[in-house]
């Protein structure tokens, strides 16, 4: 496929003719905030080069705050009106690809199966996605132990490699080209094909921990001492999911006001006491334990039986931003680190 | 904006181009939480005797002004209100005795946290009213609508340039 | 290992030994040097584990009022922990006789964020230090000294409680700053109605500010409540804004200004600007400080016939 190159300079240039195809969406610097994704404008400084966290793609595909329906009501009319986002071709850059690849795990909870959410769908259906590659690898990824990274290439449309001075465009899929046809892109030399194999060669390398040798997936045991572990110093908050890629969980909830009702989607984790509370004041999961639990079995184990995707995909968010430092690597490092006995010959 | 931040808002911008067809001045929306023995009493005296003053208070009733949780006002500045009054018995006579002392306290800080936040101080009235003070109640409601008016419709808690679509 | 780290560790185990408590809550080494995690030892043999440098950040009274609700429990505390746990207390949330404090003094908490600011690769550190007011931080490839105002966190730039108030054992000397960090809240309130608004608009409702205080200890936040509901779950501006303020009030005269709420903010918004602008006015007005020993009784639970007067127009 036809790979270019982007000098850093002529960077708005392309997004500019990018824009002209396409509704471009990109992470948006903010003050004192990681950056977020968001449909870029007049005035929006752009990062594109991946080297500082950003917000999660997923919180423009899953907003955080999305009105599905509206309901009106007059004296003996009740109307209901979805709220459905419009279709359009869209290209998303900036993301790293351990974000790129956690979409694939939001696409498999949103769109196969029996359910197909119609309001990720519109966002997403003619949503290209471009990774970044950045420079430096953060030191919280530990992507290349949660899978084989090769296979995340085709997932995306292309990949930015970030060279300094210049962008190494790889299209990684065939609608990826239509991403590359603006003329003031140039040819790769020689050395920037090398520069980006060696980048690539770097993230392939980068983290990878003990517990990949294994199927870890299958390590993970229900009654594991581990969770009584993280759970004893877990506060229960929302940091790990709402800041993770790959988490989807979400409630909607129905907010009335004298003649209307709006119903809305919003965040949710598995980490809060209330989300599994019920009705009748019976809450599954009572204390921190089997919340904790739920979190790393859902990603490493339950994830893939469902989808034969693992739900992490190693962007370190959690591992950088827990209050109490639950560090995941650690975790799966330890319960992988007891491997079962040989048998007795 | 999400529906129900709306709901006073559009009120008074209907009222508010309503009023404007028909000559008046503007009406703004206050929210009055006012203790049942004092100042609800007053209020009432105002009525039964027969006192004008502007129809801009919605009135809620609570026991003592120690009820008012200061999330009351908050809420309502929330919700949109023009301005928030919170009236209660003078110091000493309080049915239950040490309410207002209390409410006194969080009452203050509120003021502070106001401050603190940017929100126009004015736009919230704290005041020790009696039963007996019909007059003095009405005269306050008067005061205080013709301060908000001069202060305008209330723009909502948060700057404009930044309200969630 | 410091001095002071070994005096924590052999107190520890003499505690532990002794029966004197069945729990010692302090910080362990961190999954990355520059990071430290909560650790809750029950056995005299794990003692070794504990720690004490300049990021043990986490406010340990955080895991008080259910952990030391019927157990005895040591806990080893910076000054601003032991404010909290002051606090709680006063409020009720523990006991004084099941508590064994093993108070420190300090200089001050490292902010990791501004490492990364100040140009040094995370991933080089391998360890922090302190030296004198600064931090010396050793890295891969040397090391260096930074000045407190570069790397310190914004609650302990200004902060000058820096000796424990309360404790049965000390260990360790304050280092005073020599200059504190004035607050910075703009003057007009259209300035700072427009700074909360940018700040508030950033909040995605994690709740981890509510999470980590360890005087948000209510058993259902007024955020989670669904009858009367307070404030709608989705994170819109205005309903950050009713979060944000009325969990402020809820704090007033009782916040201890440790900044955790501000250190694990997901998204650096500045709640503990706000905590200190209130905390400053009951500073004012009630010649109140949270977490003060000489304090007798929580601040809104009580008060004065001489109380100063909010009523506006009082004749
Ligand atoms: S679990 Fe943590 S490391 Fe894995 S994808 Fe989510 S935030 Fe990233
Ligand atoms: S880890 Fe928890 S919050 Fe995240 S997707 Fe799974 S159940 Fe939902
Ligand atoms: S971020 Fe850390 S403390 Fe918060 S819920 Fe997740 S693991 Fe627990
Ligand atoms: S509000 Fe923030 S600064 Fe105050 S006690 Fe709680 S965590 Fe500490
Ligand atoms: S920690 Fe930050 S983002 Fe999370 S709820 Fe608190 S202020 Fe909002
Ligand atoms: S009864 Fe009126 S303030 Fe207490």
């Amino acid at each position: 496929m036809a790979d270019k190159i982007l000098p850093k300079d002529k960077t708005e240039g392309f997004i500019q003719a990018l824009g002209r195809k396409f509704v471009v969406v990109a992470p948006v610097e903010r003050k004192d905030a990681p950056a977020e994704f968001k449909e870029i404008g007049a005035g929006d400084k752009v990062i594109l080069d991946g080297s500082q966290m950003m917000m999660p793609p997923k919180d423009y595909l899953l907003p955080r705050y999305e009105t599905l329906l509206k309901v009106s009501t007059r004296p003996g009319e009740v109307e209901v009106q979805p709220v459905l986002p419009d279709e359009k071709p869209r290209v998303m850059l900036g993301m790293w690809l351990p974000d790129a690849q956690a979409i694939q795990v939001l696409d498999k909870v949103f769109l196969e199966g029996k359910f197909r959410d119609p309001y990720y769908a519109a966002r997403r259906a003619n949503t290209m996605l471009v990774a970044v590659m950045p420079a430096q690898m953060r030191w919280s990824w530990f992507c290349a132990s949660t899978d084989d990274v090769e296979k995340w290439k085709p997932n995306v449309d292309a990949i930015m490699y970030d060279l300094g001075d210049r962008f190494y465009i790889e299209v990684t899929s065939p609608r990826g080209e239509a991403l590359v046809e603006w003329e003031g892109l140039a040819e790769p030399s020689s050395e920037d094909v090398a520069g980006k194999d060696r980048l690539w060669e770097q993230f392939k390398s980068h983290g990878v921990l003990p517990f990949s040798d294994g199927k870890f997936y299958e390590q993970l045991a229900w009654d594991h001492p581990i969770w009584a572990e993280i759970a004893q110093k877990c506060i229960g908050c929302g940091v790990c999911s709402y800041m993770c890629p790959s988490c989807s969980c979400f409630d909607i909830q129905d907010e009335v006001c004298g003649t209307c009702v709006e119903r809305y989607r919003c965040r949710d984790t598995c980490q809060f006491e209330d989300f599994t509370l019920m009705g009748s004041g019976h809450n599954p999961r009572p204390d921190q334990l089997p919340r904790s639990r739920q979190r790393l079995m859902h990603k490493f184990k339950y994830q893939h039986e469902q989808y034969g995707v693992v739900g992490c995909t190693g962007c370190g968010r959690c591992v950088e931003l827990c209050p109490v430092n639950v560090d995941i690597r650690e975790v799966l490092n330890k319960v992988c680190a007891e491997k079962e006995p040989e048998p007795a010959v | 904006m999400s529906e129900d931040s709306t709901l006073v808002q559009e009120r008074t911008e209907q009222e508010t181009k309503e009023s404007a067809e028909q000559g008046r001045t503007w009406q703004p929306i206050i929210l009055g939480i006012l203790c049942n023995w004092c100042s609800y009493a007053g209020a009432d005296l105002a009525g039964s005797s027969r006192l004008q003053y502007p129809e801009t208070v919605r009135i809620i009733r609570v026991p003592c002004s120690g009820r008012v949780d200061p999330a009351f006002v908050l809420k309502a500045f929330r919700k949109g209100f023009d301005g928030v009054m919170v009236l209660g018995c003078h110091p000493g006579d309080c049915h239950y005795a040490k309410g207002n002392y209390y409410a006194r306290r969080r009452i203050a800080l509120l003021q502070d946290l106001l401050k603190a936040l940017g929100l126009p101080e004015e736009r919230f009235h704290f005041e020790w009213v009696s039963a007996s003070e019909g007059n003095r109640f009405a005269e306050l409601v008067q005061e205080f609508t013709e301060q908000i008016r001069r202060l305008g419709p209330f723009k909502g808690v948060v700057a404009v340039e930044n309200k969630s679509s | 290992m410091t001095e002071i780290e070994s005096r924590i560790r052999e107190e520890a185990k003499k505690v532990l030994e002794n029966g004197l408590v069945d729990l010692v809550i302090g910080w362990a080494a961190g999954s990355v040097p520059f990071r430290t995690t909560p650790v809750f030892i029950d056995n005299a043999q794990d003692v070794d584990k504990l720690v004490w440098n300049p990021v043990c950040a986490n406010n340990l009274a955080v895991y008080l009022p259910k952990m030391a609700k019927n157990r005895k429990v040591a806990i080893v505390a910076k000054p601003c922990d032991i404010r909290s746990i002051v606090a709680l207390i006063q409020e009720n949330q523990v006991k004084r006789e099941n508590l064994y404090i093993i108070g420190l003094g300090c200089a001050g908490v490292v902010d990791p964020s501004k490492l990364e600011s100040a140009a040094i690769r995370l991933s080089d550190i391998k360890a922090l230090e302190w030296e004198g007011e600064g931090i010396r931080i050793v890295t891969v490839d040397g090391e260096q000294v930074l000045r407190s105002t570069e790397v310190h966190r914004e609650m302990c730039l200004a902060c000058t409680k820096r000796e424990p108030a309360l404790y049965d054992v000390k260990f360790g000397e304050a280092v005073l700053p020599s200059q504190i960090k004035p607050r910075e809240l703009p003057e007009l309130p259209e300035e700072r109605q427009k700074y909360w608004s940018e700040q508030f608009s950033k909040c995605i409702r994690c709740y981890a500010c509510r999470q980590i205080c360890p005087n948000c200890y209510c058993e259902v936040c007024f955020a989670d409540r669904v009858e009367p509901k307070w404030t709608a779950k989705k994170a819109v501006p205005e309903e950050n804004w009713m979060f944000h303020a009325t969990r402020a009030m809820h704090l007033a005269g009782r916040c201890i200004q440790c900044g955790e709420c501000e250190r694990v903010c997901p998204v650096g918004i500045r709640i503990a600007e706000l905590m200190r602008e209130m905390a400053e006015a009951v500073k004012n007005k009630y010649d109140y400080e949270a977490g003060d020993p000489k304090e007798e009784a929580p601040l809104l639970g009580t008060f004065r016939e001489n109380d100063i007067d909010p009523a506006q127009h009082s004749e």
